[in-house]
Formats: C-alpha cells, sequence, structure tokens
C-alpha cells in the first residue's frame, strides 16, 4: 500500500468522522467553521504582522518592537490555536478533495511550515533586534519576509478553488 | 439602480479586473489579509476594554499603538473590495447575502468607532465602566456576524 493510499483512507475517514461529517453536510455549520479559521487567523496576522511592521520601522514608537512582541504573544499563539483548529475542522469536512488539490498541498506542505518556522524565528529574535530603535537590517528583511510568506499562504488558499 | 450597476459593470477598466486571471484573485488575497488585520487588531482592542488583551499598558496606550493598522487595513480593504464588487455589481446588488455582509460591516465598523474613540475616557475612571465592556463584547460580536456573512458570499458568489 502507497503513501497516497494511506493519506486517501485517512481522508476519508476524516470525512465520515463525529466532526467531519457534519461539517461536510450541513448547510450552516461549514461557514461557522471557517468563521472559526478566519477568526483565529485575524488574531494571528494582527499580531503577527503589527510586530513585522515595528520591525520595518512603521508604527507608533511608543513600545520597543520587542515589548510589543511580547505583549502580543499571548494572543498570537491563542489565535493559531483557534486557526489550527478551524482549519482541521474544514479540511475534516472535505479532505478527500483537500488532499488532491495542488494548491492546498502547496499551502500545507511547503508555506504554511516554512512561514511557521519563519514567525518563530522573527518572534524570538525580536526580543534582541528589537530593543532598541536601532533595529538591524536584517531584522527589517527578516520582518518583510515574514509579511511575504503569510500573503503567499493566503494566496495559496485562494487559489483552492481554481484547481 | 440595478441598471446604474449593471451598466457600471460594462465599464472598460472594470470589465478588465473581472477578467483579469492575475489581478482578480490578487484583490482577493488583499481582501482577506487585511480583513484579517483589520478584524485582528480591532479584536486586540476590544479584549483590552474587556481586560484580556495588554494589561501592561492603559487601554489608549494600547489603541494608539493598534489603531493606525485598523484604519489603513480598512482603506485597503475597501478599495480591494470595491475592485471585487465591480465587475459583479448588477448582480451583488441583489444579493441579500451581500447587502447583510455590508450592513453588518456598517455597524461593526460603527461600533469600533465608538469604542475607539470612547477609549480615553473609559480610561479616567477608576476602572474601566461595565457598560465598556458590553460595547466592547457587541463590537467584537457583530465583527465575527460580518466575517460569517462575507464568508457566505465568498462560497455562493451572489445569488
Amino acid at each position: 500500500m502507497q503513501m497516497g493510499d494511506v493519506l486517501m483512507a485517512w481522508a476519508q475517514w476524516l470525512e465520515t468522522s463525529p466532526w467531519g461529517f457534519p461539517v461536510r453536510t450541513s448547510l450552516w455549520l461549514y461557514p461557522f467553521i471557517q468563521l472559526i479559521h478566519f477568526g483565529g487567523l485575524s488574531l494571528w496576522v494582527g499580531t503577527s504582522t503589527a510586530v513585522d511592521l515595528r520591525l520595518l520601522g512603521l508604527g507608533r514608537r511608543r513600545q520597543t518592537a520587542a515589548q510589543l512582541s511580547e505583549q502580543l504573544f499571548a494572543w498570537n499563539w491563542i489565535g493559531f490555536g483557534i486557526a489550527l483548529l478551524g482549519g482541521f475542522l474544514l479540511f475534516s469536512g472535505i479532505a478527500t478533495a483537500l488532499l488532491v488539490n495542488a494548491a492546498f498541498q502547496v499551502k500545507l506542505l511547503y508555506l504554511v511550515p516554512i512561514a511557521l518556522v519563519w514567525h518563530i524565528i522573527v518572534q524570538r529574535k525580536a526580543r534582541t533586534w528589537g530593543q532598541t530603535e536601532q533595529i538591524p537590517v536584517l531584522a527589517r528583511l527578516a520582518g518583510l519576509v515574514e509579511l511575504l510568506l503569510w500573503l503567499s499562504v493566503v494566496t495559496a488558499a485562494v487559489l483552492i478553488p481554481n484547481y | 439602480m440595478y441598471d446604474f450597476f449593471e451598466a457600471f459593470e460594462q465599464l472598460s477598466w472594470v470589465q478588465f479586473i473581472g477578467g483579469h486571471r492575475f489581478l482578480y484573485p490578487a484583490l482577493s488575497v488583499l481582501h482577506y489579509f487585511t480583513i484579517f488585520w483589520v478584524v485582528g487588531t480591532i479584536a486586540l482592542v476590544n479584549l483590552r476594554v474587556l481586560g484580556l488583551a495588554g494589561r501592561s499598558q492603559t487601554a489608549t496606550e494600547w489603541t494608539e499603538q493598534l489603531a493606525p493598522w485598523t484604519w489603513t487595513a480598512m482603506a485597503i480593504c475597501l478599495v480591494t473590495g470595491f475592485l471585487e464588487f465591480a465587475p459583479g455589481a448588477g448582480e451583488f446588488i441583489l444579493s441579500g447575502m451581500f447587502l447583510g455582509k455590508m450592513a453588518a460591516t456598517l455597524v461593526a465598523v460603527v461600533l469600533a468607532v465608538v469604542v475607539h474613540r470612547n477609549v480615553r475616557k473609559w480610561d479616567q475612571a477608576p476602572a474601566i465602566p461595565g457598560s465598556a465592556k458590553v460595547l466592547a463584547a457587541a463590537c467584537l460580536v457583530v465583527w465575527l456576524g460580518a466575517i460569517l456573512l462575507g464568508v457566505e458570499v465568498a462560497n455562493y458568489g451572489f445569488f
């Protein structure tokens, strides 16, 4: 049995699971789960990009980038958790279709892991990079790259219906 | 009024956008991204009023940092949304779901403005008033409602 078959079997099981089946079949539940996914992403994107932009030297200077990052830390990861939950439920509902969708594959297998790792790096480095207003060029670049990475994740997601 | 929007759809620049392979998805990406930005920053302000976020700063300081992003993102969101709306203007304007989304968004924006404007006053009280928390919670709920309706517009197009 090949990996693809195993994954497909798992996907089929998800679609009939106690959580996947209702998402798949209920007219009102699916958009509600989308709401959870997007709600979590709002917190995630809002908190992540605020720090990125601050590292780029934009935004109010009341606090350093390091301080801002620390203050937003909790809700950043709460947002991620909510987005992950919503995403998993959405996936469970239409797993077999998503599994063979090129845009989804690119999004989940490549873009999200890369963006996530990058985010963690930026978040940790923000403590040192963002301690003063003399933010290193490398830090500015890193912040910009994170913005672009998450934009590319959203791009892949938007293109899912096209594939 | 339908005729006006149908005529609007025929404008050459509108047709260009609607048929463009990369431009239309690009508008979609920016619209989604700025929605997350807008809702995220507004949510953080409301959470501060509710005492659940940013407690090491005053609500005013917290809001002051996030507000520029809220309104910048909202402007981009409005423009990208309008450009997405334009190629299908006639159909969208007849869609109850779309009109509902716009109404909810309008109420949500008004509530957000009210919260932003009152934060300074609320900070001056010994503790943030209960009525403020109710307002902040309502603001959050309406924004979630706006997202829900927006999602349905994306799911069904216009109907």
